[in-house]
């Protein structure tokens, strides 16, 4: 269930080939059916059009040639002009068309993809690389749309010209039709053997670069540590074993799929001769016209040729179909925490919070929280205690239905949340969690993130409360400033401020504080906390921190320990009762004084 | 604006010199693309005289068993030289893969290498996603154009080049009229490139900013859902998406207006042949065996002209992107070793002094760091206490020389930071930053990350340095566990902890912590304090804190304000002194006195 992944280890092999893949493709390709139906009539008109050229080419030969016919002549080759020029035309038409669907098609591909992405639990992204998410979104699709488009009409044309070929053939010739079909099953056996090597190879393919795509982001966005611990040869050389990976299964599967042209050409060659062959010996025999022969085998390298671009779609299709497949499955991935059915949306919060025995585990057979169940009214302010890894995030993160409860109930105001839209809750809430992100852009649209449509002056009066509009303004472009990827340029008590100042314009019905001032000097979160004091008022707040300042005036502590709530009460109880939360204080005074 | 000159060598140029060590394959894999256009119009010769013999016999009714000797002959050559063919084409093909595949390789180890080597400044220019793309898309096109564009261009040439020569052999006059027409297809293609390798240009930009916008949304998931933001960031994504989604068509429609005229020309050949040969025929200037020969290879004079459209839109793809890739292959960082550095492989003993140290970011309107001037004795703790913003990041960075002072100078055992090599620096400095980044990777290789060579027992003696060891014990795998990007499904707390662990594993002279301990509860971050006073080796620390817990052990404390130190001394000496610290301690000291009262 939770298989975690890194850059050293391929995603799983779905081994059977997976039908559903194709149909859910399919499902992409219906949108655009009729314009593709009309490219296709466009290109089969085309493919006639064409076949008149021959025919004045011909008469020219026989007819105004010989009997020094120029008039005759020039007439057929203004014929000649007009046949070709409806042909351009038809082309034309037939590429405007398909230009438009197959980028259309991988538009809605990635459309569609991006948009589940962003309904998959955090937990998606916890267990694997972002690279590997990344290369399907960019890479992997634009792979797959030649594929799903003009791959798809071009078969069907060819199909439709073998089969007029064979008839044409059949009604010649059926025994030496025959001889000229003696080449398929050879052809078919040697596809079938290519098909079961080639979709593993670009299986191996899709996953070294997703490999190689992992590591190249993980080691962008950590160059830093990297030159700190002067690490650069050995991750180079990391790198070139991957980027040699990339290479070995590439030359691998490349090993065949060069193979299909090359084969289709020495089939069709074998079974010219045998034509000419058997011809020879069957005319012999007074069995066959030489005119048969000489048709036959004119209609033979016409047959070969269709057969030769199956061949090179099918070569295409083998390839994409590591892609399509990696694209279905991300597509196909259970998104665990989602709107029910039946869900209403969550009314205007007042700010009830409560657990029922709830139990919560991230992985099977390891519970983080066992049977809590607390009360919270409306406009408390709620402090969460406790060493490390006891699950403080955990409880705060089911608030917010980031995760499923196993068993129990989470309420807001008496309504079980999981009944409610992720949106409506969500919106209504405002989190800070520990990482504190920062987008690329301006300062401005880092703080706009909580609140899209906020004017100028609620902006500042959020920056100001969390005491942050006087270093923003102090930079070169104050408000403007563009912070860079990951706010490179801020320190990481600037990145809180700001993301706090995020989490302030949403005006929130419930606050949640996940260490969110961690990085903050003392004195900063001091004057702080005096401003947030005047926002909390009648607003529910859950903090979790270790700065005993900040825990100590809320109107409840709760003391989160082996998977439950060991102690809660205020500060002043909890202090008499000299249990968990009063070492944990005393402990801390001992180290100032 | 596409000048050759912006780097030290052309598009061309700089790809032959990264072919190095397969410049003999590539030329001759050249050769066999000749090779097997020559045979491919020679082939159909044989082929084409087994049907004259045929069709002689069916008019005059001779049995085909007089010339049995003849058909064999011709049969043998038809399938012996195809077989021939089509293994040099196969092998063309391999010699082609492997060399773009090499290049490639070559190339690609060389970008990654100078990206993990640049300076501060290139990593805030640079996002992610741009550089993502230059190191695979991009160079996919380069790739791509070994393998294909390079190929095809001598392809074309020697169809159209032989099949010209073969009919100037047979008829002047009709050679010159068909082949006459070949220039207006490089004036049309000429013109087309003009249009096209803009739109490539602009295509590449908006496939970046697509990788970069999916990045950060990947990367940001968790605020994305905090805020509820799906919507947005759908709509977000679908500009980008739709942008380059347009641009594709765009581009691609660009072909199109050209393409009328390409096939106009292509298809005019056949016409020309089939009217100027008809009229020479009948003038009896040439004969209808003459005209048969050129009929059943004018194709091999159209396909080229037709291939050249495709040919120059891939070879603007091409340029397009290796002008990225190269911006990255020819950039230098600032902050390289210098030439007459020192190396200095040994152990620093690890006094760390700045004298008179200015700092100011290149787009920063404020200095920094005004004149910072202080002294680490080996062994010492050094704390750096400020408020938010302050410059307590700058100043360390300064040390591992991840920025340069723009005045004074920062020395390690006495020698000026840039007279060491980079690497013999870093090495000894073990830095634990405020923006704990961790790998996808089991504990143990992230701890082990900057000394691999860790047994297990020494992975958790600094585990158990760092307080980390308990809280890995109780996970399901241990120390095998994987983390995820950037540490996730690990607390705050124990992330940190976790990087202080790597940063104590390759036992430093200088440890630096960047308020490592922030997000660490009090009872461990005691424990943490006590490893750090009592670790097995010696070692300089400088810690950035908030807490005066941290602090009050220290042998100096160093406060800043606004880039400058304004006080400096033990904690005993900053309290008597009544200034900023003592402030400080009376903040966080004097509220919990009063209410443990």
């Amino acid at each position: 269930m939770a298989e975690k992944n890194t850059y050293k280890q391929d995603e799983r092999l779905d081994e059977p080939f997976n039908i559903r893949h194709l149909l859910l493709a399919s499902a992409y390709i219906k949108k655009y059916l009729p314009k593709m139906a009309l490219a296709l009539i466009i290109s089969a008109l085309g493919a006639a059009s064409g076949l008149l050229a021959p025919i004045f080419t011909q008469k020219a030969i026989d007819d105004a040639i010989p009997n020094a016919d120029k008039p005759y002549l020039f007439l057929l080759g203004g014929m000649l002009v007009l046949v070709f020029a409806v042909s351009v035309i038809l082309g034309l038409i037939r590429s405007k068309l398909m230009i438009r669907v197959s980028q259309s098609i991988i538009y809605d591909i990635r459309k569609d993809l991006f948009a589940h992405l962003q309904k998959l639990p955090f937990q998606y992204y916890d267990d694997r690389p972002h690279g590997k998410i990344l290369i399907r979104v960019v890479n992997y699709v634009n792979s797959v749309s030649d594929m799903l488009s003009n791959g798809l009409i071009n078969v069907i044309l060819e199909m439709i010209n073998l089969i007029l070929i064979i008839i044409f053939m059949l009604i010649v010739d059926v025994q030496m039709t025959l001889v000229v079909m003696c080449g398929v099953p050879f052809l078919a056996a040697f596809l079938f053997w290519i098909k079961n090597r080639q979709r593993k190879a670009w299986q191996r393919v899709s996953n070294k670069n997703s490999n190689l795509n992992a590591y190249l982001q993980e080691n962008i966005v950590g160059a830093r540590i990297t030159q700190i611990f002067a690490r650069e040869d050995e991750n180079a050389k990391i790198f070139s074993g991957l980027a040699d990976d990339c290479r070995h299964t590439w030359m691998h599967a490349v090993r065949c799929n060069n193979l299909v042209w090359p084969g289709i050409d020495a089939i069709s060659v074998c079974i010219r001769a045998a034509i000419f062959i058997s011809g020879m010996i069957l005319f012999g025999q007074g069995a066959k016209s030489i005119g048969t022969i000489l048709a036959i085998s004119s209609y033979s390298s016409r047959f070969w040729q269709p057969i030769m671009s199956l061949g090179n779609i099918f070569n295409n299709f083998l390839n994409n179909m590591a892609y399509l497949e990696r694209i279905f499955e991300t597509l196909g991935e259970p998104v665990t925490v989602d709107d029910a059915p039946d869900a209403t949306e969550m009314q205007p919060i007042k700010g009830a919070v409560s657990f029922r025995d709830v139990c919560f585990s991230y992985e099977e057979g390891k519970e983080i929280l066992h049977k809590v169940s607390f009360d919270v009214k409306p406009g408390m302010s709620v402090a969460l205690v406790g060493p490390t890894g006891a699950g403080k995030s955990t409880i705060v993160n089911l608030i917010s239905r980031f995760y499923n409860v196993d068993s129990g109930q989470v309420l807001i105001d008496g309504q079980d949340i999981s009944e409610v839209t992720l949106a409506s809750l969500r919106s209504q809430m405002g989190i800070m969690m520990q990482d504190s992100f920062i987008f690329s852009g301006t300062i401005r649209d880092n703080i706009l993130y909580g609140k899209l449509d906020a004017n100028d002056e609620e902006i500042v009066k959020a920056s100001k409360l969390v005491c942050a509009d006087s270093f923003i303004r102090g930079m070169s472009d104050g408000y403007n400033t563009e912070v860079k990827e990951r706010g490179s340029l801020l320190s990481q008590g600037q990145k809180q401020l700001i993301s706090f100042a995020r989490t302030v314009l949403s005006d929130p019905a419930i606050l949640i504080l996940d260490e969110a001032t961690s990085s903050i000097d003392v004195q900063t979160e001091k004057a702080l906390q005096q401003g947030l004091n005047s926002m909390l008022k009648g607003r529910t707040s859950f903090i979790i921190a270790h700065r005993l300042s900040t825990i100590r005036g809320c109107d409840l502590i709760m003391y989160i320990n082996d998977g439950g709530i060991t102690e809660a009460g205020t500060h002043d109880e909890l202090m008499a009762k000299k249990g968990d939360y009063y070492h944990l204080y005393t402990s801390q005074l001992e180290d100032i004084a | 604006m596409d000048k050759k000159n912006k780097y030290p060598k052309s598009r061309l140029g700089w790809l032959w010199e990264n072919m190095e060590g397969r410049h003999a394959l590539f030329i001759t894999a050249l050769l066999g693309t000749a090779l097997y256009n020559v045979l491919q119009l020679v082939v159909p010769h044989f082929s084409r005289q087994l049907i004259n013999l045929f069709s002689e016999a069916q008019k005059t009714g001779q049995p085909l068993s007089d010339k049995e000797d003849t058909i064999y002959t011709l049969i043998g050559l038809m399938v012996g030289l195809t077989l021939f063919r089509v293994i040099v084409v196969y092998l063309d093909c391999m010699a082609y893969e492997r060399v773009s595949q090499g290049t490639l390789f070559r190339i690609r180890n060389f970008l990654y290498n100078k990206i993990q080597r640049q300076d501060m400044k290139f990593y805030s220019t640079y996002r992610t996603g741009d550089l993502m793309t230059r190191v695979t898309g991009d160079l996919d096109a380069v790739r791509h154009n070994i393998a294909w564009v390079i190929r095809s261009i001598v392809e074309s040439i020697t169809l159209f080049c032989s099949a010209a020569v073969y009919f100037f052999l047979i008829d002047v006059g009709l050679a010159l009229c068909i082949v006459s027409i070949a220039p207006l297809i490089f004036f049309i293609v000429l013109k087309f490139r003009k249009k096209v390798g803009p739109m490539h240009k602009a295509l590449r930009e908006k496939l970046a900013g697509m990788n970069t916008d999916a990045q950060e949304n990947i990367s940001g998931n968790r605020v994305v859902k905090a805020f509820a933001r799906e919507e947005y960031e759908k709509a977000k994504f679908d500009r980008s998406n739709q942008d380059y989604r347009d641009t594709n068509i765009k581009t691609q429609m660009v072909w199109l207006k050209f393409f009328p005229f390409v096939e106009l020309i292509a298809n005019a050949l056949p016409v020309i042949l089939l009217m100027v040969g008809g009229v020479f025929i009948i003038n009896g200037r040439i004969s209808m065996g003459d005209y048969t020969a050129f009929s059943l290879l004018i194709w091999a004079i159209a396909n080229p002209m037709r291939m050249m459209g495709n040919i120059m839109n891939e070879f603007q793809r091409f340029s397009a992107a290796s002008d990225k890739v190269m911006e990255i292959y020819y950039s230098e960082a600032e902050i390289v070793d210098h030439p007459d550095a020192i190396a200095h492989p040994e152990r620093f003993e690890g006094r760390v002094e700045f004298d008179h140290v200015s700092f100011q970011y290149e787009d920063g309107k404020l200095p920094v760091l005004k004149d910072i001037t202080f002294t680490a004795e080996p062994g010492e703790t050094i704390a750096i206490i400020g408020e938010t913003g302050c410059g307590k990041t700058s100043l360390i960075q300064m040390i591992p020389r991840f920025y340069e002072p723009n005045s004074g100078s920062v020395r390690v055992d006495g020698v000026p930071v840039e007279n060491y090599k980079l690497t013999d620096l870093r090495k000894n400095i073990g830095l634990a930053t405020q923006d704990v980044l961790l790998y996808s990777d089991t504990i143990e290789g992230n701890i082990s990350y900057g000394a691999m060579a860790l047994t297990a027992e020494e992975v958790e003696k600094y585990a158990r340095y760092s307080a980390a060891s308990d809280f890995i014990h109780h996970m399901p795998e241990g120390y095998d566990t994987i983390v995820g990007e950037r540490g996730v499904g690990l607390s705050g707390g124990q992330k940190q902890r976790i990087s202080l662990a790597r940063a104590l594993a390759i036992r430093p002279s200088i440890l630096i912590l960047d308020d490592t301990t922030s997000a660490v509860d009090m009872e461990t971050e005691k424990q943490i304090q006590h490893s750090l006073r009592n670790l097995d080796f010696p070692c300089t620390k400088i810690i950035i804190a908030q807490r005066i817990s941290t602090t009050k052990f220290c042998d100096k404390i160093l406060v800043l304000k606004d880039g400058r130190i304004i006080e400096s001394g033990n904690h005993r000496e900053l309290v008597a002194a009544g200034g900023y610290y003592a402030e400080l301690v009376k903040l966080q000291l004097g509220e919990s006195l009063v209410s443990a009262s």
